[in-house]
């Protein structure tokens, strides 16, 4: 495997999903669940603008990579929004506090 | 302007919930008027609609993807359906005026009734088998939701608990039907493959032909599924004559009648729907001749009349069905309605606390009896038409056997009927008891259906007309009412059915003499009170769920990071998977 | 060279990211993997993405992550996880391998080439119904925004409710 660029990005996008879904799996405190989603849609973006690239349509890979940034934006904002009022509200950050399921 | 009505037909009643629940527990008489007005509106829509039944009017939103269009056919079948739904469903919210006078989260109750009629009117007139599926679900959920309406009393959450797990197994196979359909016709509309069954390899029509009747007989209440129904009678009485007689449980019988010309020639699916409806009718029968639960009673010559269409579908009097439902529909929300005004008066539902009630209650018992009539199968009511149409039908070409039982069963049919009037109506009144007769409201909703029981026979004529113009894969052929009543008239049978009914009303009569009988017949009788076993094997199922559900809540322990565990796994499965398979 | 130097800041900074015992600690590394994501799509070819990326990821929301997390102080950032460590690894490393079994030997090739519209045609011209969800979008962002404001304003309101529990 040489190291051209578009495996050198490829490699990126695997390694940043793999990064967040070890993240996910691993982390209890809600606000770094939001890191752990960023890290994920950055690898998301990544790929789009890659794909658009290699399928000789790089203006809509960009423009759905635009997309992406403005949704990534929006779940940051009202994912810290819920981790805040959850802060006030259950008084923790735990998400083992957030689950009223029995078990 | 038929689009315009169709949508109103389905539109307003969903409309007509959300309003109603937005609006909320304020004011128990805005809630009452909201509810009445929109459930007027949609009847009026779709009886405006019936005219386009015959120009077979399709409607279609395109969707896409698996879903297809979603497809709205305006034919016979379907029309008269939504008609009865929106019709019947707006005099059952008529007579809850009086009967839900002063209950609490009446919001609750009225928002799913009003839901409940437009998914039944959208089940009805959609031709898209998935679409189908989704308001059978919605049905199956308002069914549910108003049986346990009074939700603190136990009985009524198992009883609705119980509707809803045996009705979700027929779900699947009509599911399992779509899912098949869409397989190899690659789209979900029915139209096409009803006018040529051949689409389908014979092993999967088969497969499809049986899912649908278990969907058919779980959600009709037939063999062997009939026990959900009796235990649906905890839902206020409205419910029970507007879902558990009506509408709902006809939907099985529609879907067979609906799919008739594809599974006819599916080697014994006729004769094993014509034993599903045959066991129906007489399990039902001899069980409503014990049982001393007014509405328990009802509840059981429903299974056994639903017997009666399902038995006349497997012997190809698809009409002869469709008319007994009709017909059953009106006499059957009348009987129920009425029985409903005697509960809310006596407050009880035990036949033997009842008794000489006529006196206090003229009306109700006037209705009650002509109910009565009908449901036994007395001439000039709509019933004994209907019945001497699905008998007749039972004679063609059918095993003499089968049409043998179903005469027993009308004539078992006479005797409960006249032995539950006269329980609670006729002979000696109980002493120190405050009883009123039926209020305004409830007396503007008995008195057409009591009107409808005596007339609605009129309607044989356009009725074939309809079904037989717009349907032609079925290979209907009309007649007008008078040809109807004379073929009936100038049978031999109708006299030989005749003969049995009144034979069976002198038995109903005169069952105090019979009592020696009864005890030589007491092992019958008990085990008709244990419903022959077959409780026992339904209420192994609703347990055998409840456990399932209990054991699978493991998975859903709530916490984010075994859910994002658990989607993971699933990439992984799937990632492999290409992996091995890509090569 | 520079591709190479910049995948490797990236993974290194979202990995410091995900290990930072405390959340403004992580909320930088993400800035860092941002910025660095943002210099990626710059020479990968798509400048005006890059710079979108570069003001949005590496800053508006790096402000947000701090405003957030001033407003719930620090804590049980280092709790142990619910899932077993050893296992956490195995999938996401299993999933890891698969995706670059399956990806990587795709995506080294020649272009094709399609004579395309301009980025600013594609966008609106094509994309009309991805712009109106995006506004739906924006308006659920403002609503989040405002909850945040508020927030701080009934922080404020009653001082010492959220250093109660800390």
């Amino acid at each position: 495997m040489n190291l051209s660029v578009p495996n050198i990005v490829i490699l990126i996008v695997i390694g940043l999903l793999g990064v967040g879904a070890y993240a996910l799996l691993t982390v209890r405190n809600l606000i770094k669940v939001v890191v752990a989603l960023q890290i994920m849609v950055k690898a998301a973006m990544l790929a789009l603008v890659l794909a658009g690239r290699l399928q000789g349509q790089e203006n809509l890979g960009q423009s759905l990579a635009l997309t992406v940034i403005v949704a990534d934006t929006i779940v940051a904002v009202v994912g810290l929004a819920l981790a805040v009022e959850v802060r006030r509200v259950v008084g923790s950050l735990d998400l083992k506090a957030l689950t009223t399921l029995r078990r | 302007m038929g689009m315009t009505w169709l949508s109103l037909t389905i539109g307003l009643p969903w409309l007509g919930a959300l309003v109603v629940w937005l609006v909320g527990d304020r004011d128990e008489k805005i809630t009452h008027t909201l509810a009445v007005a929109f459930s007027l509106a949609a009847g009026v829509a779709a009886v405006l609609l019936l005219p386009f039944g015959k120009e077979r009017l399709v409607y279609s939103i395109p969707i896409g993807g698996v879903f297809g269009d979603f497809t709205f056919v305006v034919d016979g079948l379907g029309v008269f359906l939504a008609a009865i739904a929106t019709v019947v469903g707006s005099l059952a919210v008529i007579f809850s005026v009086d009967y839900m006078h002063g209950e609490q989260q009446l919001t609750r109750y009225y928002a799913f009734v009003l839901f409940f009629i437009g998914g039944m009117a959208g089940l009805v007139l959609t031709s898209n088998l998935l679409l189908m599926f989704f308001f059978w679900e919605i049905t199956a959920l308002c069914s549910y939701a108003l049986i346990s309406f009074h939700n603190d009393d136990p009985k009524a959450v198992a009883g609705g608990i119980k509707a809803l797990i045996i009705t979700q197994l027929g779900g699947i196979g009509l599911l399992a039907g779509a899912l098949l359909l869409y397989t190899y016709t690659g789209s979900n509309d029915f139209q096409a493959f009803l006018e040529n069954p051949a689409l389908l390899p014979a092993g999967a029509l088969a497969w499809m032909g049986f899912g649908c009747l278990i969907a058919a007989a779980a959600k009709s209440a037939q063999f062997p599924f009939q026990t959900w129904l009796p235990d649906a009678m905890e839902a206020p009485t409205p419910i029970s004559a507007l879902i558990h007689a009506a509408t709902m449980v006809n939907a099985g019988v529609y879907l067979l009648a609906r799919f008739y010309p594809a599974f006819a020639e599916v080697p014994g699916w006729r004769e094993a729907v014509m034993i599903c409806g045959m066991l129906s009718a007489l399990l039902a029968a001899i069980m409503a001749m014990v049982a001393t639960d007014l509405k328990r009673v009802l509840a059981y010559s429903t299974i056994s009349q639903l017997g009666f269409m399902v038995y006349a579908v497997g012997a190809g009097g698809v009409f002869a069905s469709q008319f007994h439902l009709l017909s059953h529909s009106v006499f059957k929300a009348l009987l129920f309605l009425a029985a409903g005004a005697v509960i809310h008066s006596v407050g009880t539902r035990d036949m033997r606390q009842m008794g000489g009630l006529g006196k206090d209650m003229p009306l109700t018992r006037a209705v009650f009896v002509v109910g009565g009539l009908a449901l036994a199968g007395i001439p000039i009511f709509n019933g004994f038409w209907s019945k001497e149409l699905i008998l007749e039908a039972g004679l063609h070409d059918n095993p003499l056997w089968l049409y043998g039982l179903m005469l027993l069963v009308a004539g078992l049919t006479a005797f409960y009927t006249l032995r539950m009037m006269s329980m609670v109506f006729y002979g000696e009144a109980r002493a120190g008891r405050h009883v009123h007769d039926a209020g305004n409201a409830m007396k503007a909703a008995l008195l057409p259906l009591a009107v409808g029981s005596l007339t609605t026979w009129l309607l044989a004529g356009p009725f074939g007309h309809l079904l037989a113009e717009s349907l032609p894969a079925h290979h209907l052929k009309a007649h007008g009412t008078l040809a109807i009543v004379e073929e009936v008239i100038t049978a031999p049978a109708t006299y030989l059915a005749l003969g049995v009914v009144a034979v069976g009303l002198l038995a109903g009569w005169q069952r105090q003499r019979l009592s020696a009988l009864g005890q030589a017949l007491s092992g019958v009788s008990k085990a008709a009170a244990e419903s022959f076993g077959f409780e026992a094997i339904n209420r192994g199922v609703v347990n055998a769920a409840q456990k399932l559900a209990e054991w699978l809540r493991v998975t859903q322990p709530g916490l984010l990071n075994w859910n994002v565990f658990a989607i993971l796994c699933a990439l992984l499965i799937l990632l492999a998977s290409l992996a091995v398979g890509g090569r | 060279m520079l591709h190479l130097l910049t995948a490797v800041g990236i993974l290194v900074c979202a990995i410091q990211a995900i290990r930072s015992r405390r959340l403004i600690v992580s909320a930088l590394w993400l800035a860092g993997t941002s910025a660095l994501v943002a210099l990626e799509l710059y020479l990968l070819g798509a400048p005006e993405i890059g710079v979108i990326e570069l003001s949005v990821g590496a800053g508006l929301v790096t402000v947000l992550f701090v405003f957030a997390i001033n407003l719930t102080g620090e804590e049980a950032a280092d709790l142990k996880g619910l899932i077993k460590e050893p296992l956490a690894v195995v999938v996401s490393v299993l999933s890891i391998v698969l995706l670059g079994i399956l990806l990587v030997p795709g995506v080294d090739r020649a272009a094709p080439s399609f004579g395309e519209a301009s980025l600013k045609a594609v966008l609106w011209g094509n994309r009309q119904l991805d712009v109106i969800l995006q506004a739906a979008l924006v308006f659920c962002g403002v609503l989040g925004v405002l909850g945040l404001l508020g927030e701080r304003e009934s922080a404020a309101a009653e001082p010492g409710h959220s250093e109660d529990s800390e």
